[in-house]
């Protein structure tokens, strides 16, 4: 396992031209590539194991996909990243992930800040019942940002990025829930990258839309990686080719293979992944 | 035989689906015919309260019976009576002729002449209270006679047969009515039981009062006859009218220009005169002076066609002063003659111009018009159950009229405006709907009921809204599903608590518990929501590891002991801190210093009472609402970095604001609706007053106490399903306002 670990390790650093030596445990260097480092992350839901010492690192303003079959764990890992799964009861984590050199579990993490830092977009679309303007403004108005002007700017800054923009503008104070599926799905986003998070953790985002609202979320994805660190968790595997940088592929809990998407799909370095994008099982 | 099978194979599937149909079809039908009747039980429960409730705002009407000659064509009639029946008429002449005649043809039944037996003639005639029955015959030698008629009813044959008689109460020698100067113009006399007050006034104004008392004698048959004589002080005006009251205590002694002397005559020895005061303005004529039945009002009829009630009134030093409260302006020409009802407070009148009015003093209302002749009538009669009129025209003709006047004390005024009843300082707003006395004004306005009702509902919410709606929120968004699966079901257990043991409780125990613990009962409304906030304090300043162990939705377990720890410290503290600063007792404190007083089934008892029976309804329904707000709208906002109570806040509430809200209304439906513990643990008194520590009569425990008394079809009856009706329709407004806000808030925050 450590084996593949360090293959992909090294596929990263060939990518970025990046001189300096990257390792699990290297530190300083790192945090100019990588955004996340997960090291020996095990999971439990009490007693059964979900996820197994998993060890990766997520490299900087790049796409990461995690594919893999139902129930392989790619969506809790993903959770993982900003502490969504605390939330479930009897879930146990052991091993630590870092956000540059912080980590993410140590005793005095302000929980709540962390997700800011690390924003999630979920599978179903999910706006909150009130106005287009107050869903964007939402994450802000959490931080205690009531400046009406701040406010205005953020919103349209954030639609903007999301491609909504002129869709909306005309009709920011209506309920958001009078948007379609695929644009409240880039609502979501927008809602996201308002606070201006480090990360962005996308949990299936196209899943529940039609192609044309998919591939505009696709289109959403890669012009955000200019600017953010974005991690998917997609079935979809044209998805993953089109989208994602990296791609991991995960089976039973364990990371079997993490290396250029192109490698992967082209060429992986093992059996399993081969027989999953080939669709032998899945 | 393949097709054979495939043939049955297709048949059965067209006979299931056949059946299928027709069962889906039945069902469809069954929950329409359900629902539909549903609708039509309760369409129906409103029309048949509003068809019974619709008599009382119905005007009275008169309906013309028959029409005759009347006895002694051409005299002068100065009386004019009803049997309990309407059937008998009594008739007596201004020369002391008397008759009785059937009131529906004329015929005469019984005639004869009141005489002195010295054969003086008769130079005034009064009739006393109507229920009395006497008239007074006064004679030119300053001697009377009192009369009376006389009903004796036998039922030959099983029908009912009236045998009237002419009694003479006092016997049948003449009274002396004592020495005066002059020859008597007006009379004035009552007369009950065995006493009787005759008051005369001669052409020179001498006004002279004479006491007849009856003394039962031992030894011999007769009864002795013993008068006393008065001389009233004089008096500056020309007197045209007299009024002695049926218990003889005062005396109305008035000009034609409106001067009203009230005199108190309770010492017959003595007259003093109490006030003068005058009842007109402008330059009318007095034209009638009655006492409304009672004997506290009087009516005043004038020239210019109005009529106008007036009654002493006690000032702030305890002073009477007789002040106008109402008047009536029936007709255009002169007020002719006045007849008040016998038992209720309203009265006929008629006019110089042959009108008559049916009107009513406490409803304030004229209730019918009509014209009877074109003169003045000669005199008028109404029956004792007021069902029945007599008019005797001046050209000698009597008409018997039918009256429909069931519920004249009603009126919108009456029911929910202030009205001045008899007797009171001002007009207020008082629900007293009987009395001992069968002449009583009966008192209906729904105000303070009402009042009473929304009061019960105030301190209900006030109690159950918080405490509902914060566990409601707290068990389904912060508490352990462990917790949760034990606190949910035993709240919605105590909404199967019939509310007649929580009235039995709160009336029994808990009002006399708060009685003697008030201090702790104000303190611990203090006291424990601040034990929350301090408690959750020191757990914060408590190392992680211990404190973890009242997180994560046990902090409701943590609390326990502490409220426990609160209540037993409020209770104990109260009665030292009684003594301390309250003289030992805080409603005696209160009512000292502020003027507020205290009952023992106070609002504050049925507000925690009433907040008891509703907690149940509305925290079950918000921790629906609040429970089921979807996860990936939690998520969500989690996901943005917000923590629990911002999510709580932002969203949570916002999203369940629906529910919640139609919580809270079905919770005051309920409360507005309560009858038992209302009925249990409040005083029951109908009064009017915001204070907490007073208590209230509710619509609905009013039905109750009230209904198993009243007599069918009558108006406190009817009025009782008024205030049904009141009950219904504001639940039916709470209930539908809650529907519309809902859908309203639904459509705008839903998410599902």
């Amino acid at each position: 396992m450590s084996k593949i670990i360090n293959a992909s390790s090294k596929e990263i650093d060939s990518i970025d031209n990046s001189n300096s030596p990257v390792g699990n445990d290297s530190d300083l260097a790192v945090s100019n590539t990588v955004s996340l480092t997960v090291s020996n992350l095990n999971l439990f839901y009490d007693t059964k194991q979900a996820l197994n010492s998993i060890n990766m690192t997520i490299p900087k303003k790049m796409v990461t996909a995690f594919i893999g079959p139902s129930g392989c764990g790619k969506s809790t890992l993903l959770r993982c990243f900003n502490r969504m799964n605390d939330l479930i009861d009897g879930v146990r984590i052991e091993g630590s992930i870092f956000l540059h050199d912080e980590d993410i579990y140590a005793r005095d993490v302000d929980v709540a800040n962390l997700r800011r830092r690390i924003g999630m977009v979920f599978q179903k679309p999910n706006p909150f019942p009130k106005s287009i303007y107050e869903n964007v403004a939402y994450g802000l108005r959490i931080q205690r940002v009531n400046n009406r002007r701040t406010l205005d700017r953020a919103v349209e800054r954030s639609l903007r990025a999301a491609a909504l923009w002129d869709e909306v503008k005309d009709r920011l104070q209506e309920s958001a829930l009078s948007l379609s599926g695929g644009q409240q799905q880039r609502l979501v986003i927008a809602r996201a990258i308002a606070i201006e998070p480090e990360v962005l953790l996308l949990d299936e985002p196209a899943s529940a839309l039609d192609p044309i609202s998919t591939l505009k979320i696709e289109e959403l994805i890669y012009e955000l990686k200019r600017d953010y660190t974005i991690v998917i968790v997609t079935h979809n595997m044209q998805q993953a080719t089109r989208v994602s940088d990296f791609a991991a592929f995960m089976y039973l809990g364990n990371l079997i293979e993490f290396d250029d998407t192109k490698k992967i799909f082209t060429n992986p370095a093992q059996k399993q992944t081969e027989d999953y994008i080939t669709g032998r099982y899945g | 035989m393949e097709s054979d099978t495939t043939q049955t194979k297709l048949e059965l599937e067209k006979s299931h689906r056949r059946w299928r149909m027709i069962k889906d079809r039945i069902f469809g039908w069954a929950m329409a015919v359900g629902g539909i009747s549903v609708i039509i039980t309760i369409v129906m429960i409103f029309f048949y309260l509003f068809y019974v409730v619709l008599p009382i705002f119905g005007s009275a009407s008169t309906t013309p019976l028959v029409r005759y000659e009347a006895p002694f064509k051409g005299a002068t009639i100065a009386h004019l009576a009803l049997d309990e029946y309407a059937e008998i008429g009594f008739v007596i002449t201004a020369d002391g002729e008397y008759a009785f005649f059937a009131a529906n043809d004329g015929t005469t039944i019984n005639q004869g002449k009141v005489s002195n037996g010295t054969g003086r003639s008769v130079v005034a005639i009064a009739a006393g209270d109507p229920v009395q029955r006497s008239v007074t015959i006064a004679f030119d030698d300053r001697t009377a006679i009192v009369v009376r008629p006389d009903y004796a009813i036998s039922y030959p044959n099983d029908k009912r047969h009236i045998t009237p008689t002419l009694e003479y109460p006092f016997g049948k020698t003449p009274v002396d009515l004592g020495e005066a100067s002059g020859k008597i113009l007006l009379l004035a006399a009552q007369s009950q039981d065995d006493e009787a007050t005759i008051v005369s006034v001669t052409d020179a104004n001498v006004v002279s009062l004479t006491h007849v008392t009856l003394t039962e004698s031992f030894l011999g048959d007769e009864p002795a006859v013993t008068t006393t004589h008065t001389a009233l002080p004089n008096i500056e005006y020309d007197i045209s009218d007299l009024l002695i009251d049926v218990e003889q205590r005062e005396l109305y002694v008035a000009s034609a220009q409106g001067q009203i002397s009230y005199f108190n005559i309770s010492d017959k020895q003595h007259p003093r005169l109490t006030y003068l005061v005058n009842v007109l303005s402008n330059d009318h004529r007095l034209t009638s002076l009655k006492y409304l039945s009672g004997g506290i009002s009087i009516l005043v009829g004038d020239s210019s066609g109005a009529i106008s009630q007036w009654f002493p009134v006690r000032d702030d030093n305890n002073n009477y002063t007789i002040q106008k409260v109402r008047s009536f302006t029936p007709f255009t020409a002169g007020v002719s003659i006045v007849v008040p009802e016998y038992f209720r407070k309203g009265f006929v009148a008629a006019d110089e111009a042959g009108n008559f009015a049916l009107m009513h003093t406490t409803a304030g209302r004229i209730l019918a018009t009509d014209r009877i002749a074109t003169n003045s009538l000669q005199a008028l009669a109404i029956s004792p159950r007021a069902d029945a009129l007599l008019f005797l025209t001046d050209s000698g003709e009597l008409e018997k009229r039918s009256v429909h006047n069931e519920h004249p004390e009603i009126s919108w005024n009456s029911i929910w405006g202030k009205v001045w009843y008899e007797s009171r300082a001002e007009p207020e707003y008082i629900w007293q709907s009987s009395s001992a006395s069968g002449d009583f004004e009966p008192k209906f306005s729904l105000t303070p009921l009402t009042f009473g009702t929304l009061k019960a509902a105030l301190y209900a919410m006030l109690f159950a809204i918080p405490l509902a709606i914060l566990g409601a929120i707290y068990t389904a968004y912060f508490m352990t599903p462990k917790m949760r699966n034990f606190v949910k079901p035993s709240v919605e257990v105590m909404a199967a608590l019939p509310t007649v043991i929580l009235g039995f409780l709160a009336g029994l125990w808990l009002a006399p518990f708060v009685e003697q613990y008030l201090v702790g009962v104000i303190l611990a409304f203090v006291f424990i929501p601040l034990s929350f906030v301090v408690t959750s304090f020191l757990v914060d300043k408590l190392p992680a590891g211990v404190s973890s162990y009242f997180r994560n939705g046990w902090e409701a377990a943590a609390l326990l002991p502490v409220v426990c720890f609160g209540i037993w410290l409020c209770v104990t503290l109260s009665l030292p801190i009684e003594t301390a600063f309250f003289d030992g007792s805080l409603p005696a404190w209160l009512s000292e210093n502020f003027g507020i007083s205290y009952d023992q089934r106070n609002s504050l008892v049925v507000g925690i009472a009433i907040g008891f029976a509703v907690i149940p309804t509305i925290f079950s329904i918000s921790e629906d609402a609040v429970f089921g707000v979807p996860g990936h709208l939690t998520t969500g906002s989690l996901a943005l970095g917000a923590t629990s109570w911002q999510t709580m806040i932002g969203v949570v509430i916002l999203t369940a604001s629906p529910g919640i809200f139609s919580a809270v209304m079905i919770g005051l439906g309920r409360a507005v609706g309560e009858t038992m513990i209302v009925l249990m643990a409040t005083g029951n008194t109908p009064i009017m007053d915001i204070n907490i520590f007073e208590g209230f009569r509710a619509l609905s425990a009013n039905i109750a106490v009230e209904m198993p008394e009243s007599e069918v079809n009558s108006t406190h009856f009817r009025v009782l399903f008024l205030a049904a009706l009141v009950l219904f329709m504001v639940t039916f407004a709470v209930n539908t306002v809650a529907e519309i806000v809902r859908q309203r808030l639904r459509v705008k925050y839903s998410n599902l």
